[in-house]
């Protein structure tokens, strides 16, 4: 066999080998990145961080749930949660109460069942950015104060407690929605609006109230 | 594949709905005469007899046996048709009918394209068809629109007959088929309706039925009719068919007389009225059902009172009023307040129910925009008067005027639907923000209280909340009007 074409096969041979190992390693990426595809009901979920450390102070917070009797809409149960360095963590703490619902039976559950908190994080500007799973939108009742009801004690319940926290914006299913159950605009972050609530607004509260007497229920 | 079905299925609908309404006796109005010929309904498509209309028209024609062809001709032109197809010749320039030309038992059939694209071409006179109906109207006919609304007024059924020209009605009872015919002295007359989708203790159908060519409207009522009563007003334009129920005492049933001072009234100042478009939104619907309760849903009952406040206002305002939606569809808040800003309307009320998490509750709310919402979020050199505006700004506007209407709202529910709490409310809406007139929101009861939503769904209370609804509309037409002047 002449040189030259043995040369031409050991490159041919070698340049296969390659392009093969290559097509393999390719394989394996798809199939990785396949099986760890993030999807609603099997999200991306980090090692588990705890939301406060053990030698966090307790922080003793108004959590804003709709009464059963009376002209507000909305009024308080005061519950206890840990002050820990990281305001998105003690944000997550209040939603984890507001998700449990009220001690009282005075009060109801704001939040419709199932729904779950899918993240939450605090933007420089303030803005609280909150991920719910789609069972909010999909399990709730209905009805324009319903829905306030549940928009609202989210909002206040955060604003309130938490003056890092000037605006709420509510994603659902990791997507921005226009609105919850078909009333609220959810396109702009809400403010705390405790008109349609019996609480007084925070000393150091700075968020714009309106106050209109007109309007309370 | 699903899509296909549906189409099928929407084509079938159409199509079925359209041989209905043309099924038996098709009447042709010309200017000073009229022909009703026999409609057959084949393969979904209505055909026409030709040979009979062009006999009418004093066409002169060749059926031509051997060819399969029919020649027409008038003065210098000449139409060929031929059988089972859809191609037809006029001076030979071909047309296309979407559907063939038929012979059968030595009858030629034509679709109803035949005339308006074929005929109409032909000899001049344009013949004017509208789909789901069984008339045709011929050159220069003049058909007056006919406009029937049908409501429960508590014991009494009224049909409202309005009529753009006068006419004379009368009334015949058939008691043994419990049916009453108001026969029109007016040939041809184009109704806005065949048929209304009213039905109630009294009334089971109302329809509009001229295929003998003479205009009638039949009333299919039950046997609880004991008496109907017929009264006009405006000069013989306006009618009122009165259903009254058995046992029921005459004097007790509202005097028709009384509607038609206050109809006449309000025709007067129409021409001068702020409020002449008003736009409702039945909340909700398709596969968006809004709260929901054993006994109704929330889409069901705003499609009911939205239809109830749109022959309320129609008759006591005589304004031109819109449904955002008029069937059980879904749509996206942004198209609800389009069909308000498109159209102009200077009222927009969306309905709504409640639904509170307690059971107890019966409460009921008036809505308006939330005040300054999304004004934060404007860039920060946005002048109040520049013309272009973010368009969930688009309430900025017509506010305070919305909140005028709801204090009306307000005070004429809670005067008339006693024992229940009507409150104002602000709240951030998707369906107020972009309207650019005066709107509000309705959100009425508490569907999780079995009771309210008894009282709910009962259709005389429906008629009371409809009606107090419409005469707040109707104030705050006029301290808009007064207020402007």
């Amino acid at each position: 066999m002449p040189r030259h074409i043995k040369i031409g096969l050991v490159v041919l041979v070698i340049g296969f080998g390659v392009s093969f190992g290559f097509f393999v390693d390719v394989v394996g990426r798809v199939r990785s990145m396949v099986n760890q595809r993030e999807t609603e009901e099997n999200p991306f979920t980090p090692p588990a961080q705890p939301l406060y450390e053990p030698t966090d102070p307790p922080l003793s917070v108004k959590i804003f749930f709709p009464a059963a009797s009376g002209d507000a809409l909305l009024t308080t149960e005061e519950q206890t949660i840990f002050k820990s360095t990281d305001v998105a963590n003690r944000a997550k703490q209040i939603l984890q109460k507001l998700l449990e619902g009220p001690h009282s039976g005075k009060l109801y559950p704001s939040l419709p069942d199932a729904t779950k908190l899918q993240d939450l994080f605090v933007s420089e500007h303030e803005i609280a950015f909150i991920d719910f799973s789609s069972t909010i939108s999909v399990n709730h009742q209905g009805g324009v104060l319903n829905e306030m009801a549940t928009i609202y004690s989210i909002v206040d319940s955060l604003t309130y407690n938490l003056p890092e926290i000037k605006q709420v914006k509510i994603l659902i299913g990791g997507t921005e929605k226009e609105t919850l159950a078909g009333h609220c605009l959810l396109l702009l972050p809400f403010e705390m609006d405790l008109t349609m609530t019996d609480v007084m607004p925070p000393e150091e509260g700075t968020a714009a109230l309106s106050a209109q007497p007109s309007t309370k229920p | 594949m699903v899509l296909l079905m549906a189409a099928l299925g929407a084509a079938l609908f159409i199509f079925g709905g359209a041989s209905r309404a043309a099924d038996g006796n098709f009447p042709i109005y010309f200017e000073a005469s009229k022909l009703v010929v026999k409609a057959e309904t084949l393969n979904r498509t209505v055909y026409l007899p030709v040979r009979e209309i062009i006999e009418f028209m004093g066409l002169p024609y060749t059926d031509s046996l051997a060819l399969e062809t029919l020649t027409i001709r008038s003065g210098n032109s000449r139409l060929v048709v031929t059988k089972n197809s859809g191609l037809i010749s006029l001076n030979d320039q071909i047309i296309f009918l979407p559907s063939p030309i038929l012979r059968q038992n030595d009858r030629w059939l034509a679709p109803l394209d035949f005339l308006t694209q074929g005929l109409t071409r032909m000899t001049g006179t344009a013949f004017r068809y509208r789909s789901g109906t069984s008339r045709i109207f011929a050159g220069a006919v003049q058909a007056p629109e006919l406009v029937m609304i049908a409501q429960s007024l508590g014991p009494i059924t009224r049909l409202t007959i309005r009529c753009a020209v006068a006419v004379e009605v009368k009334l015949q009872r058939d008691d043994q088929n419990s049916r009453a015919i108001l026969a029109l002295d007016h040939a041809p007359l184009d109704p806005l309706r065949e048929r209304l989708d009213h039905k109630d203790r009294l009334v089971r159908s109302i329809s509009f039925d001229d295929a003998d060519g003479s205009p009638k409207i039949v009333i299919d009522h039950t046997n609880q009719v004991a008496d109907i009563r017929l009264s006009s007003t405006d000069g013989n334009r306006i009618f009122f068919v009165d259903l009254l129920r058995k046992g029921e005492t005459i004097p007790e049933a509202p005097a028709p007389a009384e509607t038609p001072t206050t109809s006449s009234k309000v025709d007067s100042t129409q021409t001068a009225r702020k409020v002449r478009v008003i736009v409702i939104d039945p909340g909700h619907g398709g596969m968006d059902t809004g709260a929901k309760n054993a006994m109704v849903l929330e889409k069901d009952l705003t499609l009911s009172l939205a239809r109830k406040l749109r022959s309320a206002l129609q008759i006591r305002l005589g304004a031109t009023v819109l449904l955002t939606r008029d069937s059980d569809v879904a749509m996206d808040n942004e198209a609800r307040s389009a069909v308000a800003n498109n159209n102009q309307a200077n009222l927009f009320v969306s309905l709504h129910a409640g639904y509170s998490a307690n059971k107890f509750d019966s409460s009921s709310s008036v809505y308006v925009m939330k005040e300054n919402f999304g004004e934060g979020f404007a860039p920060a050199t946005v002048s109040p008067d520049r013309l272009f505006l973010p368009w969930y700004l688009g309430y900025r506007l017509h506010r305070p005027a919305g909140a005028r209407a709801a204090k009306i709202l307000q005070d004429g529910l809670s005067k008339s639907i006693s024992g229940s709490h009507f409150a104002i409310r602000t709240a951030p809406l998707a369906v107020l923000s972009s309207a650019s007139m005066p709107s509000l929101l309705l959100e009425v009861g508490n569907l999780n209280n079995s009771e309210n939503a008894a009282t709910l769904i009962d259709f005389e209370f429906q008629n009371r909340l409809v009606g107090a609804i419409a005469d707040a509309i109707r104030i705050f037409s006029e301290t808009e009007q007064a207020s402007t002047n």
